[in-house]
């Protein structure tokens, strides 16, 4: 899920930056130093949608660097136990399939994949029903409920079941070809 | 002042209003259920600062599903229009189901300690790791038993059994640059190249600093075993090395997929173990060219011939002759112990798939198929052992004495007309000159060995007795 909220953040910046593009300077940095990463707290910080305010420079000893707290809003995506996620298939195995929401990986194993699909080794690896007329492979599109979910300080980890109504493929590449 | 929100982006004031406003959006919702799970949450091992909201996010998480509405609104706290969430509306009924799975799951496998099935925080020490699927993983032994029995049955339907493969001196032969001997320079200029992997068979690889020079015979191999067979890689090796050989082999991914197993896998310290194998015990076959990491699978083990084409691959095992490699050879293509192999295997699948009787596949073992093909090698000849081994000692365990008798051969202590062999290291015991005497074949103890590797009698004149008085 996203979240729109507002954060605080200690800035430091080197002396050469100091002039009329101060803010600007500032901003590219905090864009570069924060959009991507993730906290076990807020989840994955997608994008800064503006700065509310940067406050007094303090100059640090000895360094010149100056520490400038920033407060900003962003959007944030955070996975929750109970969501329905939209996700791309990575990998296929016996045990189940990895998915990729955004930065967000997803484990569904066997025993939350429907009882009629069926694994299928091979070139391919896929899960198929058993008339053939759905199948699970690499960059498959599955709609997914989280049913747990593991934040650590730089990733989150997601088990997912589609063994529900309205779950499952949305968007099959091998149907194409 | 501090600046370590530079190196902590995310550690501020704002991240509590976040949490405060997710409590005060929830706040008096907490049900019994909730606080179950709340409980079940804590034992996670997060540190610090951190555990402190991701508890309160939690209890947040339990109650989601039965209050979506509220997370709706909550989501619409930002009027931006493309910051929806990506949830959508379920019956509240199905969270309620969800519940009543929670508290009869078995927890069948984990990955980061959260329980595939229920998505619960689990702490099983008995599960056995598999990281070569995924780095995280382990699989209760009861689920383990379950996915094997299932794979079992998928994988007879379409008339295949598990091969198991060692890398080093089975499938290929490794080497450091700097072990490189003055005679083996010349491979430097003839190594094939790295952007055309199916054709190639001496690589360069420089960041292992390494090279690699694949088995003759072993892409055929490959390639015929995989219509038989499901395959694995298994290695002493570390993981980057095992990956590379494994791309090397098998360019297309087409063989092993994600089943290389290499070390950090090992559940025992310098042994190989079927545990991390996602194959039926009964339905293994093992190549590899060393016999004691596999105490425990001994049944299911092929030995091989090790291929030394490097000179420092043959001195690590104490062979002094000059490598492969030196020689400007190479182990024969058509004759070599892959293609000798192959024939056996071939042989080991037919039987346990084409057996008449007892049509309960499941129930076949292919460690008796391999006893079986074994003991028909040395079939009809009955040898006795002369100077072979000390004085005093029990002949019968003798490993040359067990060989022979695995392969089907009798071995007997006192001559008599039906002996077919004398195994003799000289020619001038009475043994020996009795088989000379009664025109008795008369070999070397190699020639067992040679029948054990190569799966096949050999041809007794290669393999004559010295004689020690005209070598003085
Ligand atoms: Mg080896
Ligand atoms: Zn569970």
């Amino acid at each position: 899920m996203f979240f729109h909220i507002v954060l605080e953040r200690n800035m430091q910046l080197h002396p050469r930056h100091f002039g009329p593009n101060l803010r600007d300077k500032l901003v590219a940095k905090l864009m570069k130093d924060v959009e991507g990463t993730c906290s076990g707290r807020h989840g994955f910080v997608v994008a800064i949608t503006g700065v509310d305010n940067v406050g007094k420079g303090l100059i640090r000893d000895g360094t010149g660097f100056v520490t400038f707290p920033v407060k900003y809003q962003c959007v944030v995506f955070r996975p929750f136990k109970g969501e329905i996620l939209e996700a791309a298939v990575t990998i296929v195995n016996k045990m189940g399939f990895f998915a990729e929401a955004g930065p967000v990986q997803i484990f569904v194993s066997n025993h939350l994949i429907p009882d009629d699909m069926e694994f299928q080794s091979g070139d391919i690896p896929n899960y198929t029903t058993s008339d053939g007329s759905v199948k699970i492979q690499r960059d498959s599109e599955v709609r997914l409920k989280i049913i747990g979910t593991r934040v650590d300080a730089t990733e989150i980890f997601c088990i997912g079941t589609i063994k529900d109504d309205f779950l499952g493929v949305i968007n099959d590449p091998g149907a194409a070809a | 002042m501090s600046v370590d929100g530079d190196s902590s982006p995310l550690s501020s004031s704002g991240s509590d209003d976040f949490a405060a406003l997710l409590n005060e959006e929830l706040a008096g919702i907490s049900s019994d259920e909730s606080l179950e799970e709340e409980a079940d949450e804590t034992d996670q091992d997060h540190d610090g600062e951190e555990e402190e909201v991701y508890e309160e996010l939690n209890v947040e998480d339990a109650d989601f599903a039965p209050k979506r509405s509220k997370r709706q609104r909550l989501d619409m706290l930002d009027d931006d229009e493309g910051l929806h969430c990506s949830t959508s509306l379920e019956p509240v009924s199905q969270s309620s189901d969800v519940s009543v799975q929670l508290e009869i799951c078995a927890h069948p496998s984990l990955i980061k300690g959260m329980c595939v099935k229920c998505g619960r925080m689990v702490d099983d020490v008995s599960a056995v790791a598999l990281g070569y699927i995924h780095k995280d993983l382990k699989v209760g032994s009861d689920e383990l038993a379950r996915l094997r029995n299932k794979d079992l049955k998928s994988l007879f339907r379409k008339k295949k059994l598990y091969l198991v493969l060692d890398l080093d001196h089975t499938l290929l032969n490794s080497t450091h640059f700097q072990h490189i001997s003055p005679d083996e320079e010349y491979l430097k200029s003839q190594t094939d190249s790295l952007q055309d992997l199916p054709n190639g068979n001496l690589f360069q690889l420089d960041s292992m600093r390494m090279f690699t020079k694949l088995r003759p015979f072993v892409r055929t191999f490959l390639k015929e075993a995989s219509n038989m067979f499901e395959m694995y890689v298994y290695t002493m090796g570390e993981r980057p090395y095992a990956m590379e050989m494994a791309r090397l082999l098998d360019p297309g991914k087409i063989y092993f997929d994600s089943r290389v197993i290499s070390q950090a896998d090992c559940t025992q310290k310098h042994q190989k173990g079927l545990d991390v194998v996602l194959g039926a015990e009964s339905a293994v076959i093992i190549l590899d060219d060393t016999e004691y990491v596999w105490r425990q699978h001994k049944e299911n083990l092929i030995l091989m011939d090790r291929y030394h084409y490097f000179s420092s691959s043959g001195r690590s095992f104490n062979l002094n002759n000059r490598s492969l490699a030196e020689l400007k050879r190479d182990e024969s293509e058509p004759d070599g112990a892959l293609a000798t192999i192959l024939e056996v295997l071939k042989r080991i699948h037919q039987l346990f798939f084409d057996l008449e009787q007892d049509d309960d596949l499941m129930r076949r073992d292919v460690r008796q198929v391999l006893k079986t093909v074994r003991s028909e090698v040395l079939k009809g000849c009955k040898l006795v052992f002369s100077r072979v081994w000390k004085i005093g000692e029990q002949v019968e365990n003798q490993r040359l004495w067990e060989v022979a008798e695995e392969l089907g051969a009798i071995c007997c202590k006192e001559l008599d007309a039906s002996v077919t062999h004398v195994v003799s290291t000289d020619m001038g015991t009475e043994k020996s000159r009795w088989a000379v005497k009664y025109k008795k074949f008369l070999v070397n103890p190699s020639w067992i060995e040679a029948a054990n590797f190569l799966w096949q009698r050999q041809p007794e004149d290669s393999f004559a007795v010295n004689d020690s008085k005209k070598e003085h």
